[in-house]
């Protein structure tokens, strides 16, 4: 592969030129409820090419690789048709790198059938509990080998194994229907799904409970979040913000996310992480062939970085990150979270909740979303605390703020750090669902919006 | 084709379907203003589907060289598949639907980056301030679809669309607001949707007030599908199927304001979602779904209307790389007869609501939404008096389109959403 990359490489002139090729092999299993929606097995070969030329981007997407050169020729051209100013990307080293990967136990290796037992084993579990409506269990395991080459001489070949298990349990009551899930997974092999027995109990327990629960009163409330909520808050509430294509051409929002200014007490770091080995955002090298590394966002409360490509690394004179990434080779590289975090401190959960008199403890996610200054995001379930103790199952709510009033309520960080990644992920510029993991300790955050009923 | 469902026939399989998309997408995108990159994707991808012994088996690919790999696939994967209640459908007369537009093949990258370019002049005239991202779009497919009941068909479709985001970043006053238009045709959109971008600017200039309470709302053409987001749901066979629809029972009976009709339907010529049969080779049709608000019909594919003893109504949907499931094609609102200025002018204090962030996050089958308002506007004595944010607006759509105090009488396409404006009597703002 490597040679008929730089062959054709050679054959065109331009700014820079790159290219990416996937060659992904898929299984997947999907139930809802007693039935199989679906099982087999899909395979798929594409590229897409990016071309720079006086200043204009172009982006071409193929599947057919034997016509690559053609490709590159019209890329280049379009290319040219989108002259605007200049572009520069920040220099790195070009390197050729052959990373391959072996996972504990290679899916490939089990049968169609073992996968089908253990899911249908899932399952029967997810519907297990006598209010169960429905499930729906996702199993998914994605071998991809996607090779990189660059006109600067860059080759990196990357080879991936993504095995994932969603788990929703659906309970119904009259009109009150609750759902939970879990995911499970992320970047390594089938033993990443095995034995998650307890987990499917748990989904099921969960949604059978939320029945029970209470719509609470919307207003104000100091509400404790859960790990997995917290890790969505810096993903949502703050991440998002720190990418810098939203920032790299925008004089105004740059005044606003200045470096040095303070957004949260001094016991609040937001880190995003690619190498950790395992997690839903794990990568070595972007979708540029830039090195991933450790990114601090906000250390002590005082934003202190943000994440890069190379083009809005160049135009705003810092260091790339490595944050360069596409879902897949249909579309080209954005800035992208990884693996995005809040570290653990010293409280424990207990002590958080049992100083609170009227709060909230929200647990689990269904989803979130911000538009750069404000953010949602929907727990699964939650309880009311009263003079320090959880007191009644509350349903049905959702979390807003502003993010920059909302960094600084954080009153307490936990000492319990837990990342979340399954399937799903984020999406952003057209390009959903991205793997990512999210995480953090239990929070405490004052003066947070509860809609509901 | 034809040897991809020979070679599943030869094999054994007792009914195959072949089904294939190819299409030519390009974008022109504009950032901060500036014309930034021009994208083009070639995609291609073929699927097979066959029943075995009586069981569905499925597999997809994009690399046609090696079609025996596909077939093997597709038997393994029918050793667990669904049972198969359905047959493939005959050959059925199919009458041609307009999603074609030749012109919109032939447009010039040019001409769509002078469009573009053209939007972005019009905006930063009125309000400087903006940052703009545009794209314009254009795009080609082609489908495909042949199976063993002798079904052999082909269709292309073209789409044309433009978008518009425009941002402002200020101290704790953030602002974006996002138009776009997409039609199977081209049309030349840059003038109404700048013009549509800088009359919402202008009402964003003041900010308002709202203290927390129920108070009568209206929400316009763009922020209605939040609102039609249950309904969807609750329609769709599947979530029949499954028993988790609300709308289980509710066939001919009321379930929505007797003002409101709707109707699902992929005939309409170049609605964004038309084609002349779905993807299961069912010639499309329309199919009453809401009439003077009593429920008409779920929406149904092949194997969800087998399973519960119903016909298709053509709404099967997918890509080359999926099985069918059931989708709604244009949603089609009908219009009302008040005007959207009445509508304004009958309010003593209430808000517009535009567009949200959070929607689809909470109880969505139920019909319970909690949306944070991300553009939104106060009503003052029957006057826009400014925008209003951080708040939240939270409600049940159910119960909302039994509220209904009136329906707009100019309607349009947000996706494949054709709706007017609604005027409801009361929404919980809290914040």
């Amino acid at each position: 592969m490597k040679s008929y990359l730089f062959s054709c490489l050679k054959k065109i002139k331009s700014e820079y030129v790159e290219i990416r090729y996937e060659d992904i092999t898929s299984v997947y299993i999907h139930y809802v409820g007693k039935e199989l929606e679906s099982i087999g097995e899909s395979t798929e070969k594409g590229g897409g090419i990016r071309a720079k030329e006086k200043g204009g981007w172009s982006f071409v997407s193929f599947n057919n690789l034997d016509k690559l050169s053609s490709y590159l020729n019209f890329a280049v051209k379009q290319a040219r048709l989108a002259k605007t100013n200049s572009i520069n990307l920040v220099p790195v080293p070009s390197q050729i790198k052959i990373i391959p990967t072996t996972p504990k136990k290679d899916p490939r290796q089990i049968s169609l059938e073992e996968k089908y037992k253990l899911c249908t084993r899932y399952n029967k579990i997810l519907l297990s509990a006598k209010e169960i409506q429905t499930s729906d269990l996702r199993y998914a395991d994605v071998h991809t080998i996607k090779y990189f080459a660059n006109s600067e001489g860059t080759y990196i070949q990357q080879e991936r194994f993504w095995t994932v298990l969603g788990m929703a349990a659906i309970a119904r009551r009259g009109n009150n229907i609750q759902s939970t899930h879990e995911g499970v997974g992320g970047v390594g092999g089938y033993e990443l799904v095995e034995n998650q027995e307890e987990k499917a109990e748990e989904t099921v327990r969960r949604a059978s409970n939320l029945l029970n629960a209470k719509p609470t009163e919307k207003g104000k409330y100091t509400v404790v979040i859960d790990p997995k909520l917290s890790g969505v808050f810096a993903h949502e509430a703050f991440g998002h913000l720190s990418e810098a294509d939203f920032l790299y051409e925008n004089e105004r929002l740059l005044k606003i996310m200045r470096l040095g200014r303070v957004f949260g007490n001094q016991n609040l770091n937001i880190v995003d992480e690619p190498p950790i080995p395992g997690e839903g955002g794990f990568y070595l090298y972007d979708d540029e062939g830039v090195a991933s590394r450790k990114t601090y966002l906000i250390r002590e409360g005082r934003l202190v970085g943000r994440l890069h490509s190379r083009e809005t690394a160049a135009k705003m004179g810092e260091e790339p990150t490595g944050n360069a990434r596409a879902i897949s080779y249909e579309y080209p590289p954005i800035v992208r979270m990884s693996n995005t975090y809040i570290e653990p401190k010293n409280m424990s959960k207990e002590e958080m909740i049992s100083q609170v008199k009227r709060g909230i403890y929200a647990k689990g996610f269904r989803g979130g979303q911000t538009n750069l200054e404000m953010f949602t995001f929907a727990p699964e379930e939650g309880y009311l605390i009263e003079n320090g103790k959880l007191t009644k199952l509350i349903r049905d709510f959702n979390l807003t703020g502003n993010i920059f009033t909302t960094l600084k309520n954080i009153d307490a960080v936990g000492n319990d750090l837990v990342l979340f990644t399954g399937p799903g992920g984020c999406g952003k510029g057209g390009q959903f669902p991205l793997p990512v993991s999210t995480g953090g300790p239990h929070i405490r955050i004052r003066d947070l919006v509860v809609g509901g009923k | 084709m034809e040897k991809i469902l020979n070679e599943a026939l030869f094999k054994g399989a007792k009914g195959a379907e072949v089904y294939r998309e190819r299409g030519e997408i390009t974008t022109v995108n504009f950032q901060s203003n500036r014309l930034k990159s021009i994208d083009t994707s070639f995609q291609e991808g073929t699927g097979l589907r066959i029943i075995k012994d009586g069981k569905i088996g499925f597999s997809s690919t994009t690399n046609l060289n090696d079609f025996t790999s596909l077939v093997k696939s597709a038997f393994v994967s029918a050793q667990f598949g669904q049972k198969a209640l359905f047959q493939f459908p005959s050959p059925n007369k199919i009458n041609p639907v307009n999603c074609f537009d030749s012109q919109v093949p032939l447009l010039k990258i040019e001409d769509m980056i002078e469009e573009g370019e053209k939007s972005i002049e019009l905006i930063l005239k009125e309000a400087p301030y903006f940052e703009c991202e545009v794209e314009v779009e254009k795009g080609v497919s082609e489908v495909a679809i042949l199976n063993s009941q002798g079904l052999k068909y082909s269709y292309r479709k073209s789409f044309y669309a433009f978008s518009i985001y425009a941002f402002l970043a200020k101290e704790k006053n953030f602002l974006e607001i996002e138009e776009g238009e997409a039609n199977c045709q081209y049309h030349p959109y840059s003038d109404s949707l700048a013009e549509k971008i800088i009359q919402q600017a202008q009402l964003s200039k003041k900010l308002a007030k709202i203290s927390p309470g129920t108070y009568p709302v209206i929400f316009t053409s763009k922020a209605m599908p939040i609102i039609f987001q249950a309904l969807k749901r609750g329609i769709n066979g599947k979530m029949v199927q499954k028993k988790v629809s609300p709308l289980l029972s509710k066939i001919g009976k009321p379930i929505v304001s007797s003002s409101i009709n709707i109707t699902d339907d992929a005939t309409l010529p170049y609605g964004i979602s038309s084609s002349p049969i779905d993807a299961e080779g069912i010639p499309s049709h329309s199919t009453p779904i809401v009439r003077e608000g009593v429920l008409k019909n779920f929406i149904y594919d092949l194997q969800t209307a087998a399973i519960l003893k119903a016909k298709s109504t053509a709404n099967g949907s997918r890509g080359y790389d999926s099985l069918p499931s059931p989708s709604t094609t244009n949603f089609l609102v009908d219009e009302g007869k008040m005007s959207l200025e009445d509508m304004i002018a009958d309010i003593k204090e209430g808000i517009i609501v535009d567009q949200t962030i959070g929607s689809g996050q909470g109880n969505v089958l139920m019909g319970e939404f909690s949306v944070n308002l991300d553009l939104g506007y106060k009503i003052e004595n029957g006057k826009i008096v400014g925008r209003v944010k951080d708040i939240m607006v939270s409600g049940n759509s159910y119960d909302l389109l039994n509220r209904v105090v009136g329906i707009g009488k100019t309607s349009r396409f947000v996706g494949s959403t054709k709706t007017p404006p609604f005027y409801f009597s009361q929404i919980s703002v809290s914040g």
